[in-house]
């Protein structure tokens, strides 16, 4: 089971923003290439920060909404949300030590 | 049969011929993973059937019609051919961590990735 729940336009609030601890949120789409190298990158930091951060994937496709607002353009984008705002991203395939590196900051 | 999610047949040998064409020509190469490629091009394919012009399947757009009408994210995009940047990761030049050897993939290469 993948360890990254999907969220989209009509649970993003309740799940991000209201979330109680850091969310990492993955924008991806379906036909995306550098979007399969960083899932399973995603996958790793789900498991090893379980606990201390929430992961989950959104399917810009599918959530236009959300993808709009936080002006998403090039994908994947990682995003970071802290007490509902967002605090940080990363954009394009990173290896996982950028991504942790990043996300230790708001924990 | 396709898949409704997949792009017909006859763009993803269209498209799949350009990127071993404009590889060639730019001297770039496929990414060392070839599912990246394959997910690329079937990307570009269908957004050729759906919008007429294979835009660029790794960015959102507020509107897709005007995007290709626009044609800044046709591949070959402005940033591509101007810089050879291709965020994409369809067409790596040699010095990437991650471009493979590879200037050539096959139409069922492609489909074994795309196929759910």
């Amino acid at each position: 089971m993948s360890a990254a729940a999907q969220v989209t336009d009509s649970s993003f609030k309740q799940e991000v923003l209201e979330s109680d601890v850091p969310v990492l949120v993955d924008f991806w789409a379906p036909w995306c290439g550098p979007c399969r190298m960083v899932a399973p990158v995603v996958e790793e930091i789900a498991e090893q920060y379980i606990g201390q951060v929430k992961v989950v994937k959104l399917n810009t496709d599918e959530n236009p909404g959300v993808a709009s607002q936080y002006g998403i353009r090039s994908i994947p984008t990682l995003m970071i949300f802290k007490a509902g705002e967002r605090v940080d991203m990363v954009v394009g395939a990173v290896p996982k030590t950028t991504l942790a590196t990043t996300l230790e900051k708001y924990l | 049969m396709n898949n409704p999610t997949q792009a017909t047949d006859k763009s993803l040998e269209a498209m799949r011929h350009f990127s071993e064409t404009y590889a060639q020509r730019t001297g770039t190469y496929f990414c060392v993973d070839p599912g990246v490629t394959a997910v690329v091009i079937e990307g570009l394919a269908k957004h050729k059937d759906d919008l007429g012009a294979p835009l660029c399947p790794c960015r959102h757009y507020e509107d897709k019609e005007a995007e290709a009408a626009a044609a800044y994210w046709n591949c070959p995009c402005v940033p591509m051919r101007e810089r050879k940047e291709c965020h994409c990761m369809l067409f790596l030049t040699p010095d990437n961590d991650f471009a493979g050897e590879s200037q050539q993939i096959s139409f069922d290469e492609i489909r074994t990735v795309t196929n759910p």
